[in-house]
């Protein structure tokens, strides 16, 4: 059992997939002879060859084309974009062809592709290098959304992404690629899609993030926790679709629900959250639901960065708000 | 030998320099990453800088009281031998291209990864999936608001809607408000002579809401008495004492603490005793509880008491303060009144009113004596509590008040 931070938990996981399925091969911008811009696939070039472990020229539109044309064929592609500010050229090739060519063929072609990119805020990057746009990717029908929020579930979860049938889009949290370690066995075993994961349970009021806010939501989960206050912590992992009957269950035993996402507030997968719970988990609401998130702006330059990004504080008052009157 | 050089970083302020205060370690000492190594003045703090690295200080470049520029070289750290320093092993199988001398991998090509040495003990469950067995009451947000509004609570409404839900109904009913909804038709309404009538709000509102309920549903009975506080030694606390009194009621008579349900005719009795205290305000009858009264010293229920009254000043009793009680205490004797009728709330079942202290001629032993003594008022919910455990009571609250301390 190794233990590995979130990026070199991708790692393993892209080597145990390229060992294990021939069909299986990684491309993208510098991610071969050097290893990635974080270093998601150093290495890989060296154990599996260029054939395997492909550079390919600036052309983000090309990458996720020439994917779902493998897939398509029966290849199991891993493209990497190289930041989430770089993805929207792809946008064209996920929603018009990855995301319907099973519907368009009437189910003779799927597209078992994974399109793999960092994204969010708080390593001081440019701006569009840290916004967290993956509701754009959530709109998208018949295309996956898979966000971890840890080293075990990035390779358990990257796993399951490729062998999916259909495609991925696969978020990796940068600001946490290097924060902690965990022990994961490499071990070739993939965590369920399509769930949420429950990281803390309790009583008193559901918190539902994932991605990098997970560790704030934590951290705010044991501040309210001194205060007697027992928070359910619920990791979303898959944006799309949304295993509500988790948070449904949720609500029901603490009939309080507070969000927290780092995106932008409006039309974030909050509100998606938010109105499924509204519709069919209403009856358990003790309080109004409450979203903590970025603001409705462009992500700033680094010095307020942190003041974008939902802090403990910020956290632990918008539990707060659903204890009054 | 693999030498690395720290330089001063910025320290979140954006300022250009920094004054070095004290190494916290020498040159040839081995430190682990993190660890703090250096005390650093900045026009706003002393903070301490930690170590970017595990390895031995080989170099200190700005001794104590230098003041240094912003990203210069601060120390040099041998990381030869320290742990986890070595980067990410790769099969030498071919020859890497090397990266430029002197750049350092710091997996990133924009932007600054953090990194730290923790280790994530993560217990994650993947989504349960088992609906249903939740015992929270069901009702949507305006029931609830209702609720509150009548000051009804939930869990007691008899749900009537469609999946066990609580409906407005349910509420009215249990607030006593639906109870007979034709028979209030027939009450002619009230009306009033020409000029502008103030609605009641707040807590004028709730008292009358909480005193219809009362009449409507509750068999209010009183009975007086007087405690005699004589042997009382100088500075007793009167109404921590009440407090307690109405503590030892309790023990004395469980049948007076807990709560009545008329429509079910079942009554629920409590150990433990939660006394609502009346306190009159120019907005109205405010009405905090003070839990758990019967475990509580004389000093513990007086820090109580001066919380709530603070709060009470300043109209910030948060609502979870006045739910839930299982008593209730009325202490009106300040201005005047010797005896009174309380009303009880329901659901609960007893009410305690003291009128002002007073010294009364009273007979002892054949002659006269005069003694301080405390008028007491108990009413009670005769549905559910006879008039005997209403005395034994009684008697519980004043043989407890008689005691000297």
């Amino acid at each position: 059992m190794a233990r590995v931070t979130l990026i070199e938990a991708v790692t393993m996981a892209l080597g145990w997939e390229l060992d294990h399925d021939d069909r299986v091969v990684v491309l993208g911008e510098d991610v071969g002879v050097n290893g990635g811009v974080f270093r998601a696939t150093a290495g890989l070039q060296a154990r599996f060859g260029a054939d395997r472990v492909m550079d390919t020229p600036l052309a983000e539109s090309m990458i996720a084309g020439m994917s779902i044309g493998m897939a398509a064929q029966g290849m199991r592609p891993v493209a990497e974009i190289q930041f989430m500010g770089f993805i929207y050229p792809t946008v064209d090739q996920m929603l018009n062809h990855a995301g319907r060519l099973r519907h368009r063929t009437r189910g003779r072609l799927h597209v078992p592709m994974v399109l793999r990119a960092p994204f969010g805020g708080g390593i001081h990057a440019p701006e569009h290098h840290s916004e967290s746009t993956e509701a754009l990717f959530a709109h998208m029908p018949g295309v996956r959304v898979v966000i971890p929020s840890s080293p075990g579930r990035a390779y358990g979860l990257l796993l399951a992404a490729i062998r999916d049938p259909d495609p991925v889009v696969f978020l990796e949290p940068k600001r946490i690629y290097r924060l902690q370690k965990q022990e994961v066995e490499d071990d070739g075993k993939a965590l369920p899609l399509d769930t949420c994961y429950i990281l803390r349970e309790g009583d008193d009021v559901t918190l539902v993030t994932w991605g990098a806010m997970t560790f704030e939501t934590l951290r705010a989960a044991d501040e309210l926790s001194k205060e007697g206050i027992r928070a359910e912590v619920i990791d979303l992992a898959t944006i799309s679709p949304i295993d509500m009957d988790t948070i449904l269950e949720s609500v029901e035993k603490t009939g309080r629900l507070v969000i927290v996402h780092e995106a932008a507030r409006s039309c974030g997968v909050g509100a998606e959250v938010a109105a499924g719970v509204a519709e069919k988990g209403v009856w358990d609401l003790q309080a109004p639901i409450v979203r903590v998130t970025g603001y409705d702006t462009v992500m700033p330059l680094f010095r307020l960065e942190y003041e974008f990004l939902p802090s403990v504080a910020r956290i632990v008052a918008g539990v707060k708000q659903t204890f009054e009157d | 030998m693999s030498m690395k050089t720290f330089n001063l970083p910025d320290l979140g302020e954006g300022l250009p320099e920094a004054e070095i205060v004290t190494w916290l370690v020498a040159e040839g000492d081995v430190v682990k990453a993190d660890q703090p190594i250096v005390s650093v003045e900045t026009a706003k703090a002393v903070v301490e800088v930690p170590a970017p690295w595990s390895g031995r200080i080989a170099k200190i470049h700005a001794p104590d009281g230098t003041i240094l520029p912003t990203h210069q070289p601060l120390v040099d750290i041998d990381i030869e031998d320290a742990e986890g320093a070595a980067p990410a092993a790769q099969p030498a199988a071919k020859p890497e291209p090397a990266p430029p001398a002197g750049r350092e991998d710091s997996g990133t090509v924009v932007g600054r990864m953090m990194s730290t040495e923790e280790v994530l003990e993560d217990t994650a469950v993947a989504g349960r999936r088992r609906r249903g067995g939740a015992a929270a009451t069901k009702a949507a947000p305006a029931v609830r608001a209702l609720a509150r509004q009548l000051g009804v609570d939930l869990a007691r409404c008899q749900p009537s809607g469609r999946h066990g839900r609580v409906i407005a109904e349910d509420v009215k009913a249990a607030a006593g408000k639906a109870a007979a909804p034709a028979a209030a038709r027939e009450v002619p309404r009230v009306t009033l002579p020409p000029g502008t009538p103030q609605p009641l709000r707040g807590p004028r509102r709730a008292m009358a809401q909480s005193m219809s309920a009362a009449r409507d549903l509750v068999s209010q009975c009183t009975i007086f008495d007087d405690a005699d506080i004589h042997y009382w030694p100088p500075g007793q606390d009167i109404t921590a004492r009440l407090l307690r009194a109405v503590a030892a009621g309790c023990r004395g008579e469980p049948a007076l603490n807990g709560f009545y349900d008329g429509e079910a005719v079942s009554r629920q009795l409590e150990e433990r005793v939660d006394v609502a205290l009346a306190v009159d305000t120019p907005d109205g009858l405010i009405v905090p509880v003070i839990r758990d009264v019967g475990r509580k010293s004389l000093a513990a229920l007086r820090e109580d008491l001066n919380k709530l009254k603070t709060a009470t000043r300043e109209r910030k009793v948060k609502p979870e303060d006045m739910r839930d009680f299982t008593i209730t205490l009325s202490n009106f004797g300040m201005m005047a009144g010797r005896y009174a009728t309380p009303v009880v709330v329901p659901p609960t079942i007893a009410i305690l009113g003291s009128g002002g202290v007073r010294h009364d001629v009273v007979a002892v032993m054949g002659g006269v004596e005069t003694h301080r003594r405390i008028p007491l008022s108990l009413t009670f919910d005769h549905r559910c509590a006879t008039g005997g455990e209403a005395c034994r009571f009684l008697a519980a609250v004043i043989a407890d008040l008689a005691l000297p301390e």
